[in-house]
């Protein structure tokens, strides 16, 4: 598992990579990668190409994303993910909460 | 004259390869002659060609290692001869050898 | 120069007192005899270098001695010198024939003799270092020889546990083909499809034969499990790749038949194109490589696309490695694609076309020529009659979930386990073997996972979930998760899989009990708030599965999923 974010120059959109398998044990890692910011962005975008697994303490994550970004004022879309990774999202109905782009 | 029966360079060089032993070569040549022509004497007595070949054959080897080049010479011819079956007129040549035995003999004698 | 025993044979004693010198004064120790029988004596006795030896002797000539002298020396080489004065042509070629090898006349020379010694002393030598190094390679023959019959056993073992001998296959390969890289597998698939491969490794010897070994063990290991011809070339290609040196590939062509369907997929990478001889029409079909050979690419690039063809009953597929191509006449001309064709066009009976191609290539090479270097598989299109003992899997393997389709496992992991272990990626392992199950992994993986974290974290961790009900919260809920897996110092946490056959698929229970105390609220659990941070897991499980139990005082949960096997 390896996460890396990149706010864009202008400091609107903040970009997070997750690769492999996204569990809990990226809690720490995923957490630091937003809540470290000066600013908070107005658009975040999670990019899960390289996400093979995603697991339900995930998806308690980008909860606790999608609050802190400003709840249903927040702007996150998901993107690139696997038809597995698709599958446990719209499982969860996170469709309603977060814009899911597959591939 | 005696040039003719001995060759003096092969001798010498004899000489020196033998060391100490050169008389005992000598001795033992003129004491082994003696058994061939024994030999040849007896053979031409039996008509034997093919025995008299070898016999000539064989001390024309040692005649020729000791330098009595004509004795060695005779017995050639003698091997020659009965290589062909040819016997008669072979007592000549037996007479011709035992006379030139004698003088290398005497010649030889006087080398040690 | 070293000191040599030499064996004066001579029967006037002046002659041997004017040898023995001479040799003596090089140093050199001397036997004499006086006659043949005498010298052959001494020759046994004192095993002498070199033999000057008379050829006129009483007893026995010296004709007779040489001949018995080279006789004992056997492959020594034991160099022997006509002491002689003959000069006519048929006494010396006597000599020859009698074993000589030189002649020495009279009067003796000293400077000729040491000459002659030190010449065939010097060959000697040669001669017994010769017979040192041609026994050192025939040594060394004997042990490649052993090597590779052993290497061929093994390979044989391998290569040969299919189905080679169905009655639908013919096929020509030298004895020592694998040593050529060439190989040929084949092996029947659970759903009755045949699985067959040629290949055809780059150079020759062991390092082209060695390949052919995990090529044959991952092709017979994957077919007898179901695995799709994609699976397979993906697996093989990608063991190649990692093991093989640089610039050693393996071409090949494999084949997918369907006797059911009638139908058959093809996959060429590198070997000339196969041929489709159909019956009706009496029409060949050439099926060219579209791909690199196995091997060269990283499995990311690797290219897995295959062809697919309708056949009829008894249409005929042909495969062979550019041996038969490349086959030369003693011009030198190659044997060439046109001439393979020519055979085909002129064929009136399919039966005999097999024969007719070896039979045409044999001709145009010429019957003195070995072909080493051919490979021939003719596959008919018609359901096969298997010989009994290569039918179905290899001897040697594993009962197979496969082939009973009935099986359980059982796995504990106990307490202080949980820290540093994670049985999730070996019992996944187990479970991709079973045909048609590895296209599941990603969702048996989110069952397995939810179950364990959801056994691990509540029922032996004792972690409270309501603790997420915060961002704060749910961070500490991990921090505590963290700690209390350094301290657990009791509790397990059981996996069982239970599966059965259905059909073409099957019915998988997983059941994960741990020894916690069980739920508070019994099931049905409510499906939690689509906003809420957790409570999300078995809410998972149950809509991935097609059912969800939960059993004794709620510490153990089983989940049920049946699945199809969607591959042909």
């Amino acid at each position: 598992m390896a996460i890396t974010s990149h706010l864009t120059a202008d400091g609107s959109t903040l970009n997070i990579v997750i690769d492999g398998r996204f569990d809990f044990s990226a809690h720490q890692a995923f957490r630091a990668a937003y809540e470290t910011l000066p600013d908070r962005p107005e658009h975040y975008c999670i990019d899960l190409e390289g996400t093979t697994y995603l697991d339900s303490s995930a998806l308690g994550m980008l909860l606790l994303l999608r609050d802190h970004a400003g709840g249903d004022r927040a702007d996150i879309e998901i993107v690139n993910c696997t038809d597995d990774v698709r599958k446990v999202l719209t499982i969860s109905n996170f469709d309603q909460l977060f814009a899911i782009r597959p591939h | 004259m005696s040039s003719e029966h001995l060759d003096r360079q092969l001798l010498e060089e004899l000489e020196e390869v033998m060391e100490g032993e050169f008389a005992t070569l000598i001795d033992t040549f003129i004491r082994d002659s003696a058994e061939r022509i024994a030999a040849l004497q007896k053979a031409l007595a039996s008509r034997d060609a093919e025995a008299v070949r070898r016999a000539a054959h064989s001390f024309k080897g040692s005649c020729r290692n000791l330098g009595a080049i004509r004795l060695a010479d005779l017995c050639q011819g003698m091997e020659h001869q009965s290589a062909q079956g040819q016997l008669n007129g072979q007592e000549n040549t037996l007479v011709d050898i035992q006379q030139e035995f004698s003088q290398v003999k005497l010649l030889l004698q006087a080398l040690v | 120069m070293a000191s040599l025993t030499i064996l004066v044979a001579d029967d006037t004693p002046t002659d041997r007192l004017i040898l023995e010198r001479i040799v003596r004064a090089e140093g050199h120790r001397v036997v004499c005899a006086g006659d043949g029988v005498e010298a052959v004596t001494l020759f046994e006795r004192e095993q002498p270098d070199l033999v000057l030896l008379d050829v006129l002797m009483p007893e026995q000539d010296g004709f007779d001695a040489a001949r018995q002298i080279k006789a004992i020396a056997g492959e020594r080489l034991v160099p022997i010198i006509f002491l002689t004065s003959l000069t006519d042509t048929e006494s010396l070629v006597r000599c020859l024939e009698a074993g000589g090898d030189d002649f020495l006349s009279k009067p003796y020379n000293r400077v000729v003799i040491q000459a002659k010694i030190r010449a065939f002393n010097r060959m000697r030598h040669m001669h017994a270092t010769m017979l040192s190094q041609r026994d050192e390679i025939a040594h060394h023959n004997e042990h490649l020889l052993q090597e590779q019959a052993v290497a061929k056993q093994v390979f044989d073992n391998i290569a040969h546990s299919g189905c080679l001998g169905a009655s639908n296959i013919r096929y020509f390969l030298s004895s020592l083909a694998a040593f050529n890289g060439d190989v040929l597998v084949a092996g029947m698939r659970p759903n009755g499809n045949m699985m067959v491969l040629l290949g055809d490794f780059t150079g020759h010897g062991l390092p082209a034969a060695i390949g052919g070994i995990p090529l044959a063990s991952t092709f017979y290991g994957m077919v007898y499990k179901g695995f799709s011809m994609t699976d397979i070339l993906r697996e093989i290609n990608a063991k190649l790749n990692t093991i093989l040196p640089v610039g050693i590939f393996c071409c090949a062509t494999m084949v997918d038949i369907s006797f059911r369907k009638q139908r058959i997929k093809v996959w060429n990478g590198g070997l000339p194109e196969s041929f489709i001889f159909r019956r009706s029409t009496q029409q060949i079909e050439a099926v060219q490589s579209i791909h690199l050979p196995l091997g060269v690419l990283k499995s990311k690039a690797f290219k897995d696309d295959c062809l697919v063809y309708e056949l009829a009953s008894d249409d005929r597929f042909y495969m062979w490695s550019d041996g038969i191509h490349e086959a030369r006449n003693s011009d030198g001309e190659m044997y060439g694609e046109e001439r393979l064709r020519d055979v085909f066009r002129a064929n009136d009976d399919p039966e005999q076309l097999f024969n007719s191609i070896l039979g045409n290539v044999q001709s145009f090479v010429g019957e003195e020529e070995k072909h080493d270097d051919l490979s021939l598989v003719e596959i008919r299109m018609e359901p096969p009659q298997l010989p009994t003992e290569t039918a179905g899997a290899p001897v040697r393997t594993l009962q197979t979930p496969s082939r009973t389709g009935e099986w359980a496992m059982s796995f504990e992991v106990q307490s202080r386990s949980f820290r540093s272990f994670d049985p999730l990626p070996l019992v996944l392992n187990v479970l991709a073997e079973v045909p048609g199950l590895r296209s599941h992994s990603n969702t048996l993986y989110g069952i397995l996972a939810e179950l364990y974290s959801n056994a691990l974290e509540h029922g032996v961790l004792k972690l409270d979930s309501t603790l997420k009900n915060t961002a704060e919260g749910f961070a500490d809920y991990y921090e505590q998760r963290d700690q209390r897996l350094d301290d657990v110092d009791e509790g397990f946490i059981r996996i069982h899989v239970c599966h059965t056959g259905q059909g073409e698929g099957g019915k998988l229970r997983i059941r994960v009990e741990d020894s916690g105390s069980g739920f508070d609220a019994q099931p049905p659990r409510q499906v939690p708030n689509v906003r809420a941070y957790h409570g999300r897991g078995l809410a998972l499980v149950e809509r991935m599965c097609d059912a969800v139990h939960y059993l004794g005082k709620g510490n153990q949960v089983e989940a049920v999923y049946t699945w199809n096997h969607d591959d042909d």
